[in-house]
Formats: structure tokens, sequence, C-alpha cells
């Protein structure tokens, strides 16, 4: 018998409902996904397919209504809600497609504020801050205000406030979604890097077969299901 | 960063909104600072003596005494020493300028309550040069913009003299400070000898009798001793502290306390109402961006703490400037009207500032707090 090691992601029989207009909509009906450490994943599929309520399940900010859910050894859908939100201060990074840096804080402010839940001095708080931006290509902006930025570089900001108190997974709705080519394509090379050298695992979605591409491997989900997987080459 | 520079930042996204809260809330400290100065200074009788008895007729306030029962208080072996006063009320010039005038024998006041009203020898040798003289307490004095050896005339409410004027006309003798800034120098004193001579009516009696009780008599005993002394006789005395005497003497126009604390009160609570309002909708605003910190792993506290933070900064700003003002309207009118910022005083309004900070954050802490992060990304 070969032992295969269990997976850093883990879902198993997952249903979720939303109630919409009274009646009960099934997202999902028993979905089953394993993700093992350092992957990342391109997730795809049409709009209303349900990727964005996968995200949120392992991002630990919606629950599942039935099924396991396990990311390393935490039991997500076991975990109250104060413990899911430690749980995100130090095991998850999210980026989102709309950056959501908030505006009156600078560039390093933003990225200090998961720093901010952490018994880090100040000093070592703005070496990691100095770390990260740099590792985005940013530093030297440190006091600009996001306001300021173009879309990418408020994203790579996004970026490094995701990885700044160093979570293995990191999760990324349509990170590429609001950007040019240009700009998606130095965000992407970014991701690949967090994962091919820092060993990052990433869950992404995405609209853009281009951005699937920089993943290692493509989901896609239609009707509350996977239907097919690709593997990059 | 920390989490309260957070919470200042957020204070700060609209400067006109956190101003304009800054503002009330320094209005209403300025208030309160004012009125409770005014009630912990002379007119709160804080300043007041709590040794020192006043006899007054147990009648009413108005009611005088005769003279001659100061010998039977003074033959009572708990009292050290006896004043009297007799208390006229005028104005100069104009109705509104009222001014108190306490007819005594120098003399004795001075052995009484020298201490308090800080009388010395010179100033009781300066009014025993002339009956018509006078000794003006320096509240008093730099209201008027009086100096010694001036003139001034007092018009009588209803004192009148024997000749059926109601004009006083005395000679500044001199000018007494009190013992302290709370002490009440906003009156002056005559000579009982000369108003008592030249007064219509209610000759030779007295409005009350001051009295000093000996080293390690009780004061209330005695007050308790001196009332029985008179209980039976055809005026029944009423005997308090000073302090007691001052404060009831000031709950015959009205409550002052209560009146000011009703006042203060409602400022309060309508300053509670606004900033709540305020807040709710400051942070309701903000419901996607509190998700988003959720999403980072803030937590319940961490958010609440937040919001907290912020209308915390919001009342300690506002309510350090309104306290500031306040402290210095004391400085620069204090002699004059009695105010005194206390440390009392500054103790109740840092515990109200973070009483409301607390109380106004709450609601909005507490909504905060329980949206769903789902919820709160479908904000927007
Ligand atoms: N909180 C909610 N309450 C009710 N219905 C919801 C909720 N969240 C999602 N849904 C519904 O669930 C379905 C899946 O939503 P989801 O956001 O996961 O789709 P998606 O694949 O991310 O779509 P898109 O590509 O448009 O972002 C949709 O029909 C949506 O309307
Ligand atoms: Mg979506």
């Amino acid at each position: 018998m070969t032992q295969t090691p269990a997976p850093y992601i883990a879902l198993s029989g997952v249903r979720k409902a939303y109630r919409i207009g009274g009646e009960m909509m099934p997202i999902f009906a028993g979905l089953d996904l394993a993700i093992p450490r350092g992957d990342f994943v391109a997730v795809m599929g049409p709009s209303g397919s349900g990727k964005s309520t996968l995200l949120n399940m392992l991002a630990g900010i919606d629950r599942p209504d039935a099924g396991t859910l396990s990311i390393g050894t935490s039991r997500l859908d076991q975990m109250g809600e104060a413990a899911r939100s430690a749980w995100r201060a130090h095991n998850m990074g999210i980026v989102f497609q709309f950056y959501n840096l908030l505006p009156m804080l600078t560039a390093a402010e933003n990225v200090e504020l998961p720093l901010l839940l952490k018994p880090l001095s100040r000093k070592e708080r703005r070496m990691r801050v100095e770390k990260v931006l740099d590792l985005v290509g940013l530093s030297g902006r440190e006091k600009q205000y996001p306001a300021m930025m173009s879309g990418g570089q408020q994203q790579r900001i996004g970026i490094a406030r995701a990885i700044v108190s160093d979570p293995g997974l990191l999760l990324c709705d349509e990170p590429t979604g609001d950007l040019d080519r240009k700009s998606a394509d130095e965000v992407l090379d970014m991701l690949r890097f967090l994962n091919r050298e820092l060993e990052k695992t990433i869950v992404m979605v995405t609209h853009d077969p281009q951005a699937a591409l920089y993943a290692r491997r493509t989901l896609h989900l239609d009707k509350g299901d996977f239907v097919e997987e690709k593997r990059a080459a | 960063m920390t989490l309260f520079d957070l919470a200042r930042k957020n204070a700060w996204r609209k400067p006109l909104r956190t101003v304009l809260l800054m503002v009330s809330i320094a209005v209403a400290f300025l208030i309160y600072g004012l009125t409770a100065s005014f009630l912990a200074g002379t007119q709160g009788a804080a300043g007041a003596s709590d040794d020192l008895l006043g006899v007054t007729s147990a009648g009413g306030r108005t009611q005088p005494l005769p003279m001659a029962a100061m010998s039977r208080i003074a033959a009572d072996p708990g009292v050290a020493a006896v004043g009297y006063v007799t208390r006229l009320r005028g104005f100069v010039d104009v109705e509104k300028n009222v001014v108190a005038i306490s007819a005594a024998d120098p003399d004795l006041l001075m052995a009484v309550n020298g201490k308090g009203l800080g009388l010395t020898p010179a100033l009781v040798g300066a009014i025993g040069q002339g009956r018509d003289r006078v000794l003006v307490g320096r509240a008093l004095a730099e209201a008027q913009g009086w100096s010694v050896g001036q003139r001034a005339t007092i018009t009588a409410f209803d004192t009148p003299r024997e000749d059926g004027s109601r004009d006083w006309r005395f000679e500044i003798a001199g000018i007494f400070e009190g013992e302290s800034a709370a002490t009440d120098t906003y009156f002056m004193i005559a000579r009982y000898d000369y108003v008592n001579a030249a007064r219509a009516r209610g000759k030779d009696t007295v409005d009350a009798f001051v009295v000093l009780p000996r080293m390690g008599v009780s004061p209330g005993e005695l007050a308790a001793g001196i009332d029985t002394l008179f209980a039976n006789s055809a005026t029944p005395t009423r005997t308090q502290s000073e302090k007691q005497f001052l404060e009831a003497f000031l709950r015959q126009y009205a409550d002052v306390g209560l009146i000011v604390n009703l006042v203060v009160g409602a400022a309060f609570v309508t300053l509670l109402m606004i900033v709540v309002n305020t807040m709710v909708f400051a942070v309701r605003e903000r419901t996607f961006e509190i998700g988003v910190l959720k999403t980072l792993g803030f937590s319940r506290l961490g958010i609440m703490a937040l919001i907290l933070g912020e209308t915390l900064f919001v009342f300690a700003v506002g309510g350090g400037i309104g306290l500031a003002l306040a402290k210095l309207a004391t400085i620069l009118a204090g002699p004059t009207l009695g105010l005194v910022f206390s440390a009392p005083v500054l103790a109740k309004a840092l515990v109200i500032i973070a009483v409301l900070g607390l109380a106004t954050g709450a609601l909005p802490a507490f909504n905060a707090m329980r949206t769903p992060i789902i919820k709160a990304f479908r904000t927007r």
C-alpha cells in the first residue's frame, strides 16, 4: 500500500446553498477538492458558478453547510468565528480584484496592517514592510497614498499586504480583473515567483485564460462542480 | 503605526465632520468646566468653612434676631468668639449691579473669621477711623474698579435711612483678599454701629450671629446647643455650619446645583445623540472596509477597539480643548466670578470624557462587529 500524503487543502462533500427569494439555491452539492502544498491553482468558470463562494470558504469568511473543509491541520468547517479570524491572521493572505487598500493609509501603512495583529516591535514591522515592498518592486513609494498609484501598483501593494505576515496560503479573487495586459502580466509574474521561489500555495480565481496559464493547473467550475482539469505545460 | 494611529486616521477622513464634532464636544465641556468651577468656587460654598456656625432666625433668614441674644450665645462654654452681621443688599448706579454689604463689628469679625476673610489688624484699624468707612472684598473692588480712598454710593433695595433716602455713602478704607481663591470676596464690610444708627427700621437687630467654636468642640453639637438655648424664646434660632448656611442661602433663589446639573446633563445627552448618530453613519460608510480588515484577520475585539479608539480620540481632543478654555476662563475671570477649576472638577470631566467616548462608540462598534464579512462585501 502506498502512502499518499494528506493534501494541504481538502474539501470533501461540501454543500453550500444560498436562500434567494425564499428558495434555497444550491451552489455546491457535494464538492470534493484536494490541493497539495506548493500548488498554484487557477479556478475558472462562468459567472455565478461559485468561484467566489469557494474562495470565501477557503478564506474562512464563509462556511460550508455540510461536508469537511481542512487546510493544513485546521478544520475550518468546525471553527468558530474568532478562531477563523485568528487563523486568517496567521495562515492566509488575500488579494482582491479591486485591491481594497485603505485610502487614508500610505502604501507602507496599508502593507503594515496585518502586522498590527502580531506581537512585533515597531522596528520589526518596518523591516518586514520594507522587505515585501522591495519584493513587489515598490520600495521608495512607502509614503504614497493609493489614490496616487496606478492599478498595477495598487495591486502590488495588495500582494505585499497579503504576504507581509508570511502566510503559507495566498487566495486571489480575479487579481488582474481590473488591470491592463502589461500590469496583469507583472502581477502574475509576481504570483508565479511567490509560488516557485517562496513556495506559497496559491488559489486564484480568474476569468482570463491568459492568467490561468501562469498557474500550474486550472480547475473549471461549472454548475457547482469541477468539469475538467487541465495541466499547464 | 499602531491600532490607535489607525483609529486617529479614520477620524480625520472627513475633517469637517470631525472638526464639527470636536467643536460641539468642546463647547459642552466648556459649559461643564465653567459651571462646575462655579459650583466649586465661592458661589458654591466650597470655600466656606465647615467649622464656623451661622445663627439665624428659625423663622427664616429675612427675620432678624435681637442683638440681646449675643450675650446668651457668648455665655456658652463651647463658644470661642461671636460676631454678628446685618446684611444690606443694594446696587451701584444700575439695579443689575447688585452689591451686598455685611454690617459687622470689625474687631469681633476679625476674631471670628479674620483668617477666612483675610482681614489684617491694619485693615481693621483703617475701618475704625471713620464711621462710614468700609472694607471691600478683592473680587468686588476689581469688578467695580474701586480703589482705597474712593467713595462709593450704594442704593439699598429695602434698607432706608432715617432721613428716608436709600442711598448709603461709604468711604473705602481697605481691600481684603480672602484666604484663598475659593473665598467669596464679592461683598463689602461696613460698620454695624454706623448702619444700625442710620437705618430707619430694625434697629438693634442682626440677621445672623457668626460663632467660632472652641477648639475640640464639635460644631454640630454646639449648633444643637445654641438652638436649644433659644427654642422657647420669642426668637427661636437655626444654627448651621457656614457651608450649610451658604448652600441654603443659594437655594433660596433656586437650587443652583440642581439647575446646573440639569443644564449640563442636557448638553451631554444632546451631545451623546449627535455623536452616536454621526458615528453610526460614519462607520456604516466604512462597512466594506471593516470587512476587508476582518478578512486580514482583525478580530471582533480589534474592530471594536478601532471604533472605540476613534470616538475616544474625538472626545479627548474636543473635551481637552473645552476644558482648556474653561481653565483659561477661570484664570482670567476666576477671582471676580468666584470660579475655581479644581482637581475634582477636572477628574470628573476626564471620567465623563471616557464614559461618553465609550458610550458613543458602543453602538457603531457593535454594528460593525456583528456584520458578517460576506455581507460587508456585498455593500459595494
Ligand atoms: N451571500 C449570498 N447570498 C445569496 N446568494 C449568494 C451569496 N453569495 C453568492 N450568492 C449566489 O451564489 C452564486 C455563486 O456566486 P459566486 O459569487 O460564488 O459566483 P462567481 O463564480 O464568483 O461569479 P462571478 O464570476 O460573477 O464572480 C450566485 O448565483 C450568487 O448570486
Ligand atoms: Mg466572483
